[in-house]
């Protein structure tokens, strides 16, 4: 603020009247942050600064560490119980294309279910904000679905669509509706009022409230859905696998054949490759929150 | 001629407020054309919600509004009515220069351009700012981003509620000036609410003093400053008594109105 009135009361003087004294006695403790450093440029580089910090990566280097060592014990002891990391990692080095087509069934059937599913959540959500009666009609129906265990509907859609990708697309866009349902229909209704005054008093059309002002500001809800959704969705195409192991392969159908011949470090090869696809889908979240949220409080509180 | 804005006989009732206690009451006003009024008076009596019904975001419960002559329904459909809260309400995503612009992008079948948003931005002082975002900038320069979107349109009317009321004294002073230099060039009716006494006296001419629970008209003051309000205007002696004036009478429509209930007494 005090930025703000030197601006102010010297509309004919540019210069600013705190740049004076670069040289402030409490400098040296504060010395980052008394030059009006150029704005975009300091916390990346602090951040990237930070992750190299010991007291950033040690705890969780640490930590693994301590659980490879349990794992390691507990494989010697039982080989039934958990392979060993070694052997985990030769099976995959083995026969890397194996486990990459199957990733890749697993995956394409979790994001076609993540395109229809979240799709038709987030139109809906945008027709139920929008109608009053479509919301009464609809919204019981989607929380009952949301309360039923997909799991348990999976066996009859593979009787009702056969062993192909349907029946996976579908129980996958079924875990993933909900949620985005709720938070995209949360988020198109979180509009400042203030803001929906200024529009208002413009006599703006419904459509223009909607595009221009309740879609953006729906935008976190979406990407915070789609962070807990992206991985939902991967749950949702192996539990898939798992009932209707078809010819298409996939992650599900391999580790469900494995364990029943035994083969653990088939098994924990998959969930490597299943875990790194998750980690995958939410760097990707994250990337695209960084693209489209800059303006949200959540990334600059995050940044400061 | 036609009022800027004529009130007459306005009741207002929140639904699920006592019915002995409407929030406005019995309201009549008659504004000039290019006068600038501001509305002062107790908390809860009234203010923001008069000037929700003059936009047009509120409707009456008995009454009439007319806004040179239309209402405001029919107002807002022309793009007639500026305004500008207590929080800028600007869209966080879009640069300041897109904000300002907004006006112009919606209800395009009002047929009414706006000014270029680059001049508008250079008579708030924040050309610099214009491919900013909103949360690069202070609260002083959000508020002058607000003002200038809301004069854009060059409304017939440009209703403030409480503008500058976040800002510090200095930032505070400097915008009121601004504003008089804006509304001057640009000749609209401004309705402006505040609680400050000194603000009310600085822009006006004419005060509404108002009293609390029901929400009235307590006493319509004129302000007889010479225009254009500099600073020596201003530290004249005759602003003292202006100001004890209004004081005086905000004391009295203080005394005139049944006390809140949410106060603890002193
Ligand atoms: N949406 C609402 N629903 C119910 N009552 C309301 C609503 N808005 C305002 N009121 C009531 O109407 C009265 C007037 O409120 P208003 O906000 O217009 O006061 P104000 O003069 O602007 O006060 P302040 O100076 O504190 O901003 C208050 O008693 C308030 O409790
Ligand atoms: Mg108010």
């Amino acid at each position: 603020m005090r930025e703000e009135t030197g601006i102010v009361t010297r509309v004919t003087g540019p210069d600013r009247a705190d740049g004076a004294n670069p040289t402030d006695p409490t400098a040296p403790t504060t010395a980052d942050f008394v030059p009006p450093a150029p704005k975009p440029a300091t916390p990346r580089r602090a951040r990237r600064r930070s992750v190299l910090r010991p007291y950033v990566w040690l705890p969780a280097t640490v930590v693994l560490v301590v659980l490879a060592v349990a794992w390691s014990a507990v494989a010697r002891a039982h080989p039934y119980i958990l392979p060993p990391l070694g052997e985990v990692a030769a099976t995959l080095a083995a026969d890397p294309t194996l486990f990459l087509e199957n990733a890749w069934a697993t995956l394409s059937i979790a994001l076609v279910g993540v395109a229809v599913g979240a799709g038709t959540a987030f139109v809906l959500a945008v027709v139920v904000s929008e109608f009053q009666v479509v919301r009464r009609a609809v919204m019981p129906f989607a929380v009952v679905l949301n309360v039923t265990p997909v799991v348990a509907i999976a066996p009859a859609l593979v009787v009702a669509f056969g062993f192909g990708m349907t029946p996976k697309v579908v129980v996958t866009a079924i875990v993933t509706f909900f949620p985005v349902l709720i938070n995209v229909a949360t988020g198109l209704r979180s509009v400042p009022l203030p803001v929906l005054h200024v529009f208002r008093t413009l006599n703006a059309s419904r459509w223009e409230v909607l595009l221009r002002l309740r879609i953006p500001s729906s935008l976190p809800y979406t990407l915070a859905a789609l962070r807990v959704v992206l991985p939902l969705s991967l749950m949702g195409a192996v539990v898939a696998e798992f009932v209707a192991a078809g010819s298409s392969g996939g992650l599900g159908t391999m580790i469900r054949n494995s364990a029943s011949t035994a083969r653990l470090d088939y098994v924990y090869a998959g969930v490597v490759c299943l875990a790194a696809m998750g980690v995958l889908l939410l760097g990707l979240v994250a990337l695209v929150e960084r693209r489209l949220l800059f303006w949200h409080d959540s990334r600059r509180s995050g940044r400061a | 001629m036609t009022a800027g804005i004529e009130v007459h006989g306005l009741t207002k009732r929140h639904p699920g407020a006592r019915p002995d206690r409407p929030a406005l009451q019995g309201i009549d006003l008659r504004i000039p054309h290019r006068h600038f009024v501001s509305l002062i008076g107790p908390s809860g009596c009234g203010k923001s919600t008069l000037l929700r019904i003059l936009a047009g975001l509120d409707r009456p419960d008995t009454g009439q509004v007319r806004l040179l002559g239309r209402s405001p329904r029919e107002a807002s459909r022309r793009k007639a009515i500026g305004l500008v809260s207590q929080t800028p309400a600007l869209l966080p995503w879009r640069t300041v220069r897109q904000n300002v612009a907004l006006p112009g992008k919606v209800n395009r079948r009002a047929g009414k351009e706006i000014d270029s948003p680059d001049e508008l931005l250079r008579a708030v002082g924040l050309e610099d700012s214009a491919h900013q975002y909103p949360h690069q900038l202070s609260g002083g320069m959000l508020q002058r981003v607000a003002v200038a979107r809301a004069l854009g349109l060059r409304p017939d009317v440009l209703l403030m509620d409480e503008p500058f009321s976040a800002l510090d004294e200095f930032t505070r002073e400097a915008l009121q000036y601004q504003l008089l230099g804006l509304w001057q060039r640009r000749a609209t009716t401004v309705v402006f609410v505040t609680h400050s006494v000194r603000e009310a006296v600085v822009l006006s001419d004419r005060i509404v003093v108002m009293s609390a629970r029901p929400g009235r008209v307590h006493e319509v003051l004129d302000v007889d400053l010479p225009r254009p309000r500099d600073r020596k205007v201003v530290k004249g002696p005759h602003m003292h008594d202006l100001e004890d004036r209004v004081r005086d009478s905000l004391q009295s429509a203080w005394k005139a109105g049944a006390a809140p209930d949410d106060l603890v007494p002193l």
